[in-house]
């Protein structure tokens, strides 16, 4: 295996080799959500201190939010988690062992695709 | 059982499972928590059971953050020398941060 030249070879996920499809937009997706969300969980843990180093720190928190940006910022990473947390659910069907079937993973994805919309929507709205 | 990789896999598919509603919480909470005031904000995380979830969340969320992003350095990272660096910063934002925000809890709550 040595004589063979390891550095022209396509890495994993293979994203430049494979045909764009469904299935694959969303599994990289989930991966792609799951650095994001680690972001976000640490701007929430950074909320959380912020909120114990008293008004005067958190204010500038706040001003962050109430921007447009913010919002903006703030939304993006609810759908980040709403979409991880529905695919999620998603893989742990699959890891049970149901699901496979092509036109059941088309409909499951494109149920969850949707649903990480309106989830977010309806968390934006109620809460 | 005994495999080290197998205990990771079940691991990561135990904390997903308790994250389904523990996330669904939180997020619902957080939208609603970032539209109000300071002294609304703390008064929530003083209610023991929200005092509580919030703690339970942060262990189970980074040690499930953890776990993934350590399968994510097993598939792109090759050089085993990058990757156990890679892993030792993941471990330490994983328990270094939830470490320091627990404790924040904690003097929010009792102060």
């Amino acid at each position: 295996m040595n004589d063979l030249n390891t550095k022209e070879r396509p890495l994993s996920p293979h994203l430049q080799v494979y045909k764009w499809q469904l299935s694959s937009l969303l599994s990289i997706t989930h991966r792609l959500t799951s650095v994001i969300n680690t972001a976000g969980i640490s701007i929430i843990c950074f909320w959380i201190i912020s909120l114990y180093l008293g008004e005067n720190c958190y204010k500038y928190f706040s001003i962050f939010i109430s921007s447009l940006i913010g919002k903006f910022v703030l939304i993006g990473f609810t759908w980040s988690f709403c979409y991880h947390l529905l695919n999620g659910i998603r893989h742990l069907f699959w890891d049970l062992g149901y699901g496979y079937e092509l036109k059941t993973a088309n409909l499951s994805g494109t149920l969850v695709l949707l649903s990480s919309f309106l989830v977010t929507l309806a968390l934006w709205i109620l809460a | 059982m005994s495999n080290l990789v197998v205990k990771k896999w079940l691991l990561q598919r135990i904390t997903a499972v308790i994250l389904v509603p523990l996330l669904l919480w939180f997020l619902y909470i957080f939208v609603g928590l970032v539209q109000k005031d300071y002294q609304s904000i703390i008064v929530f995380f003083r209610n023991d059971i929200n005092f509580i979830l919030s703690i339970i969340f942060l262990i189970i969320v980074f040690l499930h953050m953890k776990l993934g992003m350590g399968e994510i350095f097993e598939d792109y990272i090759q050089d085993e020398r990058y990757k156990s660096v890679a892993n030792l910063i993941i471990s330490a934002l994983a328990t270094i941060l939830p470490l320091i925000t627990i404790v924040s809890l904690i003097l929010i709550k009792i102060n």
